[in-house]
């Protein structure tokens, strides 16, 4: 392998040296950002001041932040019960051998690949709009007077308005990874079960259930890396920091960053480089709960 | 087998079976209505008008088909920047994503050397890293290089940018498409004189080439759709690509009460991306689950 040796370092070095410009330069200087004072983001590293966990502490003890931490936690917790048990009824049912299977597949899966800002706008200005809105004509439609005039756009619906429009998106994706780990399953094992009496609730119950567990973390750890990245929705479902019942820690970071923020008086890039590391650790305890919680290695199929 | 079981099911129409899986059916079809519904009426409303949509009419078109929300939304909302723009950021990041990825890939899933699982680990777990992590530090060395003042520096940074990010995802999907194809060609290609980097360029790139086409179909929808990156880093209207262009016309458009031609924006911009996928969306479907382990 020794001559190749030169080809292996011209292939590679491109992709790792952006890998490295791109992601582990700015991954420890995040580190560092977060144990600092920085008033400016563009500040060379001789305006910073050192304050330790300092940053972290303070994030903690604001209102703003931990709303928008709750908020995340009941998108994360509400809305992945939301996804999970969807995507995999869907998943079960488009592989329970009916008809036109790509075709529905097809189109659950195609708000995946619409603009996150087209599908929200779309959502915002239609689905919710209290004058011509598709919920209104519905209920009126069905003679739910009350339901009809109902404001979803209004503080205390808002958030949930959000967690549903959010929601429809992200079915398709995650129902694509269980079927694909119900369809590794396998009919023959399927037909072994009903010759042996197992209808079909206690097929799904014994055996596709535990086959999917590592499927299940796939979807976990897929969802909470997307619920890290969380901001377009809740930056189009209100304006900044107006209105705080959708804010998300992202959002927060932005404002307090970047942004055109008025809640904020307090700026400090620290915040905004804590506030990355605090998101990044959460998808590391969850990721690490999931491998400790759910073993799959001890099924073979 | 699972082709054969298809066919049975296609040949006769068993309204037993049928009958059993109704409930199915039921929920899946709602479902799908309800997506043709929420599509079908912005395309609708985008070919409206602002009274006839608040008239709640925008589906019988009273007054006729409005093409002209397109053209003006095209010609004065800035949306053919944003548009071309979009287009020049995906097609040259798309590019470069598999001249650079794909040999990488190839290197690492073919052959032995120190570093290879460290490299292939860290990949990995990039893609479990919010992109929170990694955008001040980038902001701040792209601003103190004073790379934002200049419209034609700030198109290249952005291009890198959405290189960047995406090199970790392009790079393992190749690699898992790579280890599935057959060391004899490289073998046969070796016994006839021909040398590693040839060998590579003239055959394998090749037949790694559904491959690369999936991958690339999947950067192209990410990097149109890219917004967070985008925001921070296109500081004017020239730079902007479709999803941020989208979200200042929105904000303009409530208050000039557009509706109509707010609509129209919104299917300029998921246009292209649902185009693709009508054609594609078998091998996109195919795709999403060959980048992850299962």
């Amino acid at each position: 392998m020794k001559k190749n040796k030169g080809m292996i370092v011209a292939f590679l070095a491109p992709a790792v040296i952006i890998f490295l410009v791109v992601f582990l330069y700015p991954i420890i200087r995040t580190v560092m950002m977060s144990l600092y004072r920085i008033d400016g983001v563009t500040d060379t590293m001789s305006l910073w001041q050192f304050v330790g966990l300092q940053n972290y502490t303070k994030l903690f003890t604001t209102a703003i932040f931990k709303t928008s931490m709750y908020n995340i936690f009941k998108i994360w917790f509400i809305g992945g019960a939301i996804v999970m048990f969807f995507s995999l009824l869907f998943a079960v049912i488009l592989t329970s051998g009916i008809r036109f299977k790509k075709f529905f597949r097809a189109v659950i899966y195609l708000p995946n690949i619409i603009s996150a800002v087209a599908l929200a706008t779309m959502w915002l200005q239609y689905v919710y709009s209290p004058k011509f809105g598709l919920l209104k004509s519905f209920f009126e439609t069905i003679g739910l007077k009350s339901l009809a005039n109902t404001p979803w756009l209004d503080t205390s619906h808002k958030f949930w308005a959000l967690l549903f429009a959010y929601c429809f998106g992200m079915i398709g994706y995650h129902m694509l990874i269980w079927m694909s780990g119900i369809e590794r399953i396998g009919p023959e094992f399927y037909e072994a079960a009903t010759i042996d009496g197992a209808n079909k609730p206690q097929q799904f119950r014994y055996m596709t259930l535990p086959l999917l567990k590592g499927v299940f973390k796939t979807n976990i750890t897929m969802w909470t890396v997307s619920a890290a990245a969380f901001f377009v929705w809740s930056q189009l479902f209100s304006n900044v920091t107006a209105d705080k019942s959708t804010i998300v820690p992202v959002q927060y970071m932005y404002v307090n960053t970047f942004g055109a923020g008025n809640a904020i008086v307090d700026k400090n890039a620290g915040y905004g480089a804590a506030i990355g590391i605090i998101l990044c650790l959460c998808v590391v305890i969850v990721f690490t709960l999931c491998n400790l919680l759910i073993k799959d290695d001890d099924l073979e199929f | 087998m699972a082709k054969e079981r298809e066919k049975k099911q296609r040949e006769k129409l068993n309204w037993k079976k049928e009958l059993k899986l109704a409930p199915g059916y039921i929920i899946i079809i709602l479902w799908v209505l309800f997506t043709f519904m929420l599509l079908g009426w912005i395309l609708a409303a985008s070919f409206s008008t602002t009274g006839d949509i608040f008239a709640g009419k925008a589906l019988q078109f009273p007054t006729g088909l409005h093409f002209e929300n397109y053209v003006k939304a095209w010609q004065s909302s800035n949306v053919a920047t944003f548009f071309t723009n979009s287009l020049i950021y995906s097609l040259i990041s798309c590019t470069l994503l598999i001249v650079i990825c794909a040999p990488a890939a190839y290197v690492l899933s073919r052959f032995k050397f120190i570093g290879n699982k460290v490299v292939q680990t860290s990949f990995v777990s990039a893609m479990g890293v919010p992109i929170t992590m990694i955008v001040l530090p980038l902001f701040c060395v792209v601003a103190n290089m004073g790379l934002l003042n200049n419209i034609f520096a700030s198109k290249v940074t952005l291009v890198f940018l959405y290189i960047g990010i995406n090199i970790p995802y392009t790079t393992i999907f190749l690699l898992t498409f790579f280890s599935n194809i057959s060391k004899t060609y490289e073998e046969a290609a070796a016994i006839d004189g021909c040398p590693p980097i040839k060998t590579f360029w003239k055959i394998m790139f090749p037949m790694a080439q559904t491959g690369i086409v999936t991958v690339t179909i999947f950067n192209f929808i990410n990097i149109w759709n890219e917004y967070f990156l985008s925001l921070i880093f296109a500081n004017s209207d020239n730079l902007r690509p479709v999803a941020v262009g989208l979200y200042g016309m929105l904000q303009s458009m409530q208050y000039t009460g557009n509706w109509a031609g707010m609509f129209a924006a919104v299917v300029i911009v998921f246009l292209p991306t649902f185009i693709l996928y009508i054609f594609l969306s078998e091998k996109i479907i195919g795709g999403v689950t060959g980048g992850i382990k299962g």
